[in-house]
């Protein structure tokens, strides 16, 4: 009898504080009365606040909030003036001159094109060892420095007057602007670094040019920052705070989002997508669209079969990618039969190789058939190991390609490994077949098909050596004119298709989720969205700063 | 008691040298490396990186020097993290490890006696078959399947609490609790199973020693019996359990931090060893061998404390 | 060999009365030996391979398309899938707790009985090891040694051991001091032959109960580190890996969390009965 009065005081307890929970919105992160937080769902907490040595797409994400540099996106992903209001080229596009406005830098302090320069310097500075320094090599003596063969002083930068920046390039980048909006090109402050070294990055004693600043940061928990009142543009920024949530599980925030805790998130399990797209679930926060990135099977040619081309073929032709996108990826992604995505700036119409058209049984024929041609028999039959990345899709997926490898007399098994150290053994050539994602750089063909150019070392992951597609690829690094540079490329791309030296899978997409009262998001190739061009519906841009 | 004390300071020393080496040499060992990317690094920046570390030099030159670093109190600085340092990220994440784990343990310790406390005196009846019950399912049903379903039930459908996620550090305990509801939920749930068998199996135990007959026979009131003699003895068991309650609970801390996304040090760890951030990992396991044996020390100086027939020496 | 099973005859013969009286552990040891037929012969008489693709049977439902207990994302067989994941949750336990046997019996027994000096560093040994972090551990073995189906067993085996190796010295002790230890030691027995011959026979009970209550915990380890992406690995599976991956789809598909998650606690449930029957079955203080 007592028993059970006590559990019933238990109950009734139990019940009180849950009833104690159940307000509106109480699962929302506090946020200052009369203040716009926006509670942003970001893929994981950044490595590092330093632009410069900044390699993650949840970096690219916070830092683009917080820099501005010469040459911004728009709300659409189109390059627009950021600091620089206005730039003109040379003749024969080697020279590049900026022409920069009046700003400062969040402590108030001017920022000037020696600001510029100095950033360059040390993004290329070989004892910084930046990871992507490598994309402004053709900066004149760009490499050079990098590889500690120059001094700092030699690169290709000059800074003639505070509001001028020029910049000399080896040969020329249609795609500069583009570049230009990367992370590599953020201005640092200069008097901050000269006095904290490294240690800069402190939120603590934060600056920097953007719209917003970071005050604190925790890891896994999140990155606060509030506007910065500095900011040369502060007048139309809207959004008083941001908060970025680390969280690399896309379920569990699909679930956050969903309950308003967070307003929106930058990945969702792409089998999901169809889920909730259904009328009774959430179809309005659903944000799907072209995302240039592209994900292929890479074969090591150290591995005797893979040397035959017959091989390679026969094992592309044989994989069912209409199954891959359609039944286990279901978020629209494309099948890839060719390497450069759609939506990629400054290229023709790519030609997929001869068979692309064919039926998958005729292909699945056809594979059979090379493979015996190639001396794989039932009795004989090619045997090799696939490593791959633990995560989600890749889970999903090769599974699938193993089947279709099955059917057609190739035993292949699978390695998972983590991304990270899955690299390192692609790098390092210690795979037979290989799992590789590749996302663009920046908008220009030239960030997927340099992979393939003879040069290019460790990431050309299949060796990939053909001196009719390194000649190509020259002709397309010097020629101005963009349509005939797009058409050198597109060949190129043919040619290595037709060797089947990787095996493309499919198309990226990119995958939001959107609340719907978050106002200014637009969908955009190169999924980059800055808060400072949100805003909540029913609000505007405060101007607290006129 | 003080011999005791420097006896086990004595034994804790070699113990962290072993786990220091051990942690040390088996991360080393691991494949890959925490500098590599998809972006691969040039031969010259890589090396660049390596010497920035250290890790230019000889593995034992290496290890020597991290002993010393440690000896020290200095950590290293994060290899993956670039701008934090290891003692940085322990010092964010270990608290609210500590506060979610302290809690859990916490309500364990207080449900789980009860209900053993109602099992053994109502032996076979009702309420003990569902002590009993309860137990049984805690220990049985693993910490991520209770935990996503809660958050189904209770989040995503009823609406009562986040999904996940951690208050702001000036968020008042008012609002704030409702963070913590979930995970100390889940944490606590095996420990409360856990404890109530064994505070049961004592309280069984104690109530038909002679002690006890003793005072029944000379007529105390049963409560007192109940909360005076017999719980006293029974819950010795629970002391010697309290390692190993650490143990377990900082276990399913791996998972709930992860499952909630908590700013928590055990979720730092996993990470920290899947990207090879070899100085993370280290301190992580350093922190946790300490902690484990210093909880060790603890109890065995609480056993002693409530048994009289045991003498530290 | 002989002495030993005379001297014991009657305990044992106790023991199996009282422990088939436990109806809820009897119970749990015919589930239980379903449960071990099931995940042996089951995968030989499934209608699908737990490996099989079907490209048009995408996330069905139970009880369509030739599905029993529907399929997952790929479109392969949920009850070919759960039978291979028992088996394979069964056999980690199984072995992974006789390696832990073998170590604890053979250490705790050695430290026991040769006493003294030794008795003191061995056991030492086990208090250092006690007090280290061990899931850290475990995490690390499997991060440097890659998802290695056998390394999972030695590594978990490795860290049950130490328990084992503390029962055994315990009962070996007591053991030393009984009769029959001087009678075969004053017959010019040699050290070797009387632990082999006397003491470990008698250990049976303790370590039996032990074992039982160490295959679930086992069990329960592997799918833990199979949440964390650290255990099988696809195209294989576990009771573990099937749990976590059945709570990531649990509104779309919540067969596959489930039904999975249902033969776990069962299976977990079964052999903690048992060891609960065995102990109060052999424990001599409940008598």
């Amino acid at each position: 009898m007592k028993a059970w009065r006590t559990w019933a005081l238990a109950g009734a307890a139990l019940g009180g504080l849950l009833a104690a929970g159940c307000q509106p919105g109480a699962s929302r992160a506090a946020c200052d009365a009369g203040k716009l937080c926006y509670e942003r769902g970001n893929v994981s907490d950044p490595l590092t606040l330093d632009p410069a040595k900044s390699t993650t797409i949840g970096e690219q994400h916070i830092l683009g909030d917080m820099f501005t540099p010469l040459v911004q996106y728009n709300a659409a992903s189109e390059p627009v003036p950021g600091i620089a209001t206005s730039w003109d080229t040379s003749a024969d596009g080697l020279t590049w001159t900026f022409h920069l406005r009046e700003s400062k830098w969040s402590d108030g302090a001017p920022l000037t094109s020696a600001d510029f320069l100095f950033s360059l310097r040390r993004l290329m500075d070989p004892k910084l060892a930046s990871e992507y320094a490598y994309l402004l090599y053709f900066i004149v003596n760009a490499e050079a420095i990098n590889g500690g063969k120059m001094p700092l002083t030699a690169l290709g930068v000059e800074a003639p007057d505070p509001r001028t920046l020029v910049i000399h390039l080896t040969h020329p980048i249609p795609y500069l602007l583009r570049v230009a909006t990367h992370s590599t090109m953020y201005p640092v402050p200069k008097h901050i670094i000269d006095k904290y070294g490294e240690k800069w990055t402190d939120p603590n004693r934060w600056v920097s040019n953007g719209a917003y600043i970071i005050k604190s940061w925790t890891l896994g928990d999140r990155i606060h920052a509030v506007r910065n009142p500095n900011f040369y543009d502060a007048k139309s920024v809207c959004i008083d705070e941001v908060n970025f949530h680390p969280g690399s599980d896309a379920i569990a925030v699909e679930r956050s989002v969903r309950r308003g805790e967070l307003d929106s998130a930058n990945d969702i399990q792409s089998n999901r997508i169809s889920y909730l797209r259904q009328p009774d679930q959430i179809p309005d926060y659903v944000h799907v669209g072209t995302w240039l990135g592209t994900t292929f099977i890479g074969f090591n040619p150290a591995i005797p079969a893979f040397k035959d081309v017959r091989v390679r073929q026969a094992l592309t032709m044989a994989i069912d990618r209409d199954f891959i996108t359609q039944k286990l990826m279901r978020g629209g992604q494309k099948p890839a039969y060719t390497f450069v995505p759609p939506g990629v700036a400054s290229f023709g119409q790519p030609k997929p190789p001869h068979w692309a058209g064919w039926s998958l049984e005729r292909r699945q024929a056809e594979a059979r058939r090379l493979l015996t041609e190639a001396g794989y028999t039932k009795d004989r039959p090619l045997k090799f190991e696939l490593k791959m990345r633990n995560t989600n899709d890749p889970q999903l997926i090769y599974p699938a390609v193993q089947a279709d490898w099955r059917a057609v007399g190739a035993k292949a098994s699978l390695f998972p490994e983590e991304s990270q150290i899955a690299y390192s053994d692609y790098s390092a050539r210690n795979f037979q077949a290989a799992d590789i994602a590749w996302i663009a750089d920046y908008n220009d063909p030239m960030t997927f098909l340099y992979l393939m150019k003879s040069t290019t070392g460790p990431q050309n992951y299949s060796d990939y050596k053909n001196p009719a597609y390194d000649a190509l690829m020259d002709k397309a690094d010097h020629e101005v004119d963009l349509v005939k540079r797009g058409q050198y490329l597109v060949e190129a791309e043919h040619m290595a298709m037709e060797d089947a030296t990787v095996s493309p899978l499919y198309f990226y997409v990119s995958k939001n989720l959107v609340s719907p009262k978050l106002t200014g998001w637009k969908d955009s190739l190169s999924d980059w969205h800055l808060t400072r061009y949100m805003c909540f519906a029913g609000h505007k841009a405060a101007e607290p700063f006129d | 008691m003080l011999r005791f004390l420097l006896r086990r300071l004595l034994i804790a020393i070699p113990t962290m040298f072993i786990v220091v080496t051990l942690a040390f040499f088996m991360m080393r060992a691991a494949p890959g490396s925490p500098f590599v990317n998809e972006r691969h690094l040039s031969p010259e920046v890589e090396a660049n990186v390596m010497a920035k570390y250290g890790m230019d030099r000889p593995l034992v030159v290496q290890y020597a020097n991290y002993v010393g670093g440690v000896l020290h109190g200095d950590l290293g600085p994060s290899l993956k993290y670039k701008d934090k340092t290891v003692l940085r990220i322990i010092s964010e994440g270990f608290p609210n490890s500590l506060l979610i784990g302290g809690m859990a343990m916490g309500i364990a310790v207080i449900l789980g006696v009860s209900l053993g406390v109602i099992g053994a005196l109502r032996q076979n009846g009702p309420a003990d078959y569902t002590a009993m019950g309860v137990a049984v399912l805690g220990v049985c049903i693993p910490t991520f399947v209770t935990a996503p379903m809660l958050v189904l039930l209770f989040a995503s459908n009823l609406g009562v609490l986040p999904t996940g996620g951690w208050p702001t550090a000036t968020q008042p305990f008012s609002s704030a609790w409702r963070y913590f509801v979930l995970p100390v939920v889940v944490l606590s749930l095996p420990q409360i199973a856990i404890i109530s068998r064994l505070t049961r199996a004592g309280m069984i135990e104690v109530l038909r020693s002679n002690y006890v007959r003793t005072a029944r026979a000379k007529g105390l009131p049963e409560h007192s019996i109940v909360l005076r003699h017999a719980l006293r003895g029974a819950i010795l068991p629970l002391v010697s359990y309290l390692g190993p309650a650490t143990a377990g609970v900082i276990t399913g801390s791996l998972v709930v931090e992860r499952i909630f996304s908590l700013p928590g040090i055990g979720k730092a760890f996993v990470a920290s060893a899947l990207m090879r951030d070899y100085t993370v990992v280290m301190g992580v396991v350093i922190l946790y061998a300490g902690l484990i044996l210093f909880l060790n020390l603890v109890a065995d100086v609480l056993y002693a404390a409530l048994d009289p027939r045991v003498r530290l020496s | 060999m002989e002495s030993a099973v005379l001297k014991g005859r009657s305990l044992w013969d106790d023991a199996r009365r009282r422990l088939l009286r436990n109806r809820a552990a009897v119970t749990s040891m015919v589930v239980l030996a379903l449960l071990v037929v099931v995940a042996v012969v089951g995968p030989y008489l499934a209608p699908f391979p737990f490996d099989q693709i079907n490209k048009n049977d995408v996330w069905m439902k139970p009880l369509t398309g030739g599905h029993l207990l529907g399929s997952d994302a790929l479109g392969r067989d949920l009850l070919a899938r759960l039978m291979i994941g028992l088996r394979v949750s069964l056999a980690v336990g199984v072995v992974a707790t006789f390696v832990s046997l073998v170590i604890g019996v053979i250490w705790g027994a050695a430290a026991g009985y040769i006493g003294g000096r030794a008795d003191e560093i061995m056991m030492r040994v086990v208090d250092i090891l006690y007090s280290l972090p061990f899931i850290f551990f475990v995490i690390l073995l499997m991060v440097t040694f890659g998802r290695n189906f056998i390394l999972m067993f030695l590594a978990i085996g490795a860290v049950e051991w130490l328990t084992m190796a503390r029962i055994v010295r315990g009962q070996t002790l007591s053991l030393k001091q009984r009769e029959f230890i001087e009678a075969a030691r004053a017959a010019g027995l040699s050290r070797r032959a009387i632990v082999a011959r006397h003491i470990v026979p008698n250990l049976l009970g303790p370590v039996v109960v032990y074992v039982t209550l160490t295959i679930p915990g086992v069990i329960l380890a592997e799918s833990f580190l199979s949440f964390l992406g650290l255990g099988v690995q696809e195209p294989m599976t576990s009771l573990g890996s099937l749990i976590s991956k059945g709570a990531q789809d649990m509104e779309l598909a919540p067969w596959l969390l489930i039904f999975p998650s249902i033969v776990m606690v069962v299976t977990l449930m079964a052999f903690n009965f048992i060891g609960d029957g065995l102990r109060d079955a052999i424990d001599p203080k409940d008598r």
